[in-house]
């Protein structure tokens, strides 16, 4: 095991962390002096295209809440990828008990055709390999305080839910939770028999779990199956108590807008997470917004313009060297957004590393800067 | 494909062949053909570089661990100079194939924060940071402007004839010894421009605080090198603190000669400060290709240049990983050969031989060559 506490502190300066990785991991690969990494213990195909994996994490690896998120490092074709997870905990026992001290997490993971990091963790991804985590983040999290929920999920929306109704009904008897569970067709439903299962569990008469599957595009339903999109008369049939239940909605953006203006007014209170989806580059000239995290500062730049000459008109002066994309002075982190190298067109939506002097925004974007 | 330029005519024709002024139009065109090459190459990077850089990596550590390891049994000489051979090989794949070509950039791509190159920090006395700055900004922009490209001579070697001859270069052979065995020092303090104190052009308390990161570079790798891993031998400290001091010596001696192969060869030309002016991306091209040379040689010494053995590559395409350039030189070559631009390259003996002919020749005084009006494109 790698130094604790006050050892690692005394011996830090002495230390390359990542030589220290390099060494370690020759014995373990889930030493590490301090990046947060983990094992898939066991994979599932839970749906088509749709894969869980079971994930013990190692020491560094943050406390994660029911409802989170958690980025997920993948090397693809020799390039790091992030995406955001929602994981679910699992008791270590379910899982091999090695360590012990920590539970499991499980992500699931539907495959997109075409995204790299979804299709890596479906299709690549076995037991035994080892990802890197980050820090969890989302407020969608338990509240004790609420009495009754709605819950609406659309597609993959329903990971962050499914693991606040797990830890719900594994902690208390008398949760009262419905949940709305928006899907293409049948095939596409995650976790259904677990969720008819707490379904049953609560009993007749008592609040518990209800479930309600909507789909989209399949050709015949089953009893006890709707179709459609969001609407005020499906809602009303669905849920009759709107009024007295707290909403959690996760989806893409589109989904989660039209719920809020049909929800917002009705509800108890309404939360909800989109997750984004790549962003249409603006067309030159347009203003994007971009966002220098360090400096907190907000700019409007026309998109297309060469990045450094736009922030110096602004009064802002970044480091920057040869000013033809040669030297990489001015390389910075892009954390969100799409940047255009103008050198030669190439645009790049990933976050990572771009010259601001041959780059220009194509999209709103923020700079580690 | 490109149509052949058309043949010089005679009033053109300088007396070194390939010195031909070229039109602005074929310069755009060769700056384009090396657009396309770059374009090429590009679009191919991936799994496989990612892979070779790692087991560079590897290789670094591996060969460093077990050069410091032997060196602990460091009181038998056959353990002694294995470790200490081991050790320098290390220092020398991490500076050259690893933290110099990482520090370009040419890993970024991986988003792999241990081959980034605006944070790697390399097993040298001097900083990353100044490094950048004076190899990756102004050597690579201003390649072998003479006032504005610092490596020209380094401000201690007059290797041009274009650099005024002052009595002080009568004993620059003995500088060049000096200075090779001691090479990571003059990297390290390069970025602080001592010359700008004495000339009283900067206060001491200035040249404490640019020289305060530098310093605690130095004390760093003095301390690792010749305190900590010799304390750790205990009895064998001696052997140990010699060991790391002839690695740390071997490889101020190969970086210091692949260096100044790649730009004080022969037939390597230094340029004035007014080539810049409206300079183009053909411009650009050509005064790298025209300032640098390379080498030839087996694979292994490629590696152990960090690929620098193409010069003219690496510094026609700074931001590629480096071991690319072996095979996008034999296009540069061709491209080169349809333009008629000399492509300057030889064996690492016959190379470095002109090197030690520029420093002895131009220790003594010259008839002045002026820059004036020297120019990359006839008009």
């Amino acid at each position: 095991m790698p130094a604790t506490g006050a050892l690692k502190r005394v011996i830090a300066p002495l230390i390359d962390p990542v030589a220290f990785d390099f060494w370690a991991a020759r014995v373990n690969p889930l030493l590490s002096w301090e990046r947060p990494l983990a094992r898939v213990v066991a994979r599932q195909v839970t749906a088509r295209d749709c894969v869980t994996l079971v994930l013990r994490p190692n020491r560094h690896v943050p406390p994660v809440q029911a409802g989170q998120h958690v980025p997920v490092t993948v090397e693809v074709d020799g390039v790091r990828l992030t995406r955001s997870y929602s994981p679910s905990h699992v008791r270590a026992s379910h899982a091999r008990r090695r360590g012990g001290r920590k539970d499991c997490l499980a992500i699931t993971v539907k495959r997109i055709p075409g995204g790299r990091v979804s299709s890596h963790l479906c299709q690549e991804v076995r037991v035994g390999d080892v990802l890197e985590l980050g820090e969890a983040f989302g407020a969608m999290t338990l509240r004790p305080d609420v009495p009754r929920w709605l819950y609406v999920a659309a597609g993959s929306g329903i990971t962050p839910l499914m693991s606040l109704l797990r830890a719900q009904t594994a902690a208390t008897a008398g949760v009262d939770v419905t949940l709305l569970y928006w899907a293409r067709t049948r095939a596409d439903l995650c976790f259904l028999d677990e969720l008819r299962g707490l379904e049953k569990a609560a009993g007749s008469g008592q609040p518990g779990v209800r479930v309600h599957i909507i789909l989209t595009r399949e050709a015949t339903l089953l009893p006890g199956e709707y179709s459609g999109r969001p609407s005020a008369d499906l809602l009303a049939q669905l849920v009759p108590d709107l009024a007295e239940r707290q909403v959690y909605a996760c989806g893409t953006g589109g989904f989660v807008d039209s719920l809020r203006t049909l929800l917002a007014d009705q509800v108890a209170g309404f939360e909800a997470e989109a997750f984004t989806l790549p962003e249409r580059a603006a067309v030159v000239g347009a203003p994007v917004q971009v966002t220098l995290r360090r400096s907190g500062r907000v700019l409007d730049i026309p998109a297309g313009e060469a990045l450094l000459p736009a922030l110096e008109a602004r009064g802002i002066h970044p480091k920057h060297g040869c000013r033809m994309g040669i030297c990489n002075s001015c390389a910075c982190d892009r954390i969100s957004g799409t940047s255009e190298n103008l050198n030669t067109g190439a645009t790049q939506s990933e976050p990572g590393v771009v010259r601001i002097c041959i780059s220009a925004a194509r999209s709103d974007m923020t700079l580690d800067l | 494909m490109t149509a052949l330029p058309p043949a010089m005519p005679a009033s053109v024709a300088l007396k070194k062949p390939g010195r031909e002024r070229l039109s602005r139009e074929q310069v755009e065109q060769f700056g384009a053909d090396l657009d396309a090459l770059r374009e090429r190459t590009l679009a191919d990077i991936g799994e496989q570089d990612a892979r070779y850089i790692k087991r560079i990596y590897a290789a670094v550590r591996y060969t460093g661990a077990l050069g410091r390891g032997l060196l602990f049994f460091g009181i038998f000489p056959p353990a002694w100079l294995l470790g200490t051979l081991l050790l320098a090989i290390s220092k020398i794949l991490e500076n050259m194939e690893l933290g110099h070509n990482v520090m370009h950039g040419q890993y970024d791509w991986m988003n792999d924060p241990r081959f980034d190159g605006k944070t790697y920090e390399w097993d040298i006395v001097g900083t990353s940071d100044n490094w950048r700055k004076t190899h990756n900004y102004s050597h690579h922009t201003y390649t072998n402007i003479k006032g504005m490209d610092d490596d020209v001579g380094y401000g201690v070697l007059r290797l041009f004839p274009e650099q005024r001859w002052r009595p002080f270069f009568l004993g620059q052979p003995l500088y060049a010894v000096i200075f090779a065995l001691l090479f990571q020092w003059g990297v390290a303090i390069q970025d602080i421009r001592l010359g700008r104190y004495f000339a009283g052009r900067m206060t001491g308390a200035e040249l404490r605080e640019e020289f305060r990161p530098t310093g605690r570079k130095m004390r760093r790798q003095l301390l690792k090198d010749y305190v900590f891993f010799p304390l750790l031998a205990g009895p064998f400290f001696l052997p140990v603190l010699l060991g790391n001091l002839v690695a740390n010596g071997l490889r101020n001696l190969w970086t210091f000669m692949i260096i100044f192969c790649g730009h004080f060869t022969a037939n390597v030309e230094v340029f004035p400060k007014s080539i810049i002016k409206n300079e183009t991306r053909g411009q650009w091209y050509l005064r790298q290709l025209r300032g640098s040379s390379n080498l030839t040689g087996s694979k292994l010494l490629h590696i152990m240049s960090g690929n620098l053995s193409h010069q003219i590559e690496h510094h026609l395409f700074p931001d590629i990983p480096a071991r690319r350039y072996a095979e996008m030189s034999k296009e540069v070559r061709a491209i080169c050969r349809r333009y008629g631009i000399f492509y300057n390259t030889g064996s690492l003996v016959s190379q470095f031989g002109q090197v030690i002919w520029r420093i002895l020749r131009y220790a003594l005084p010259s008839k002045p060559v002026s820059l004036e009006g020297k120019a990359l494109v006839a008009d």
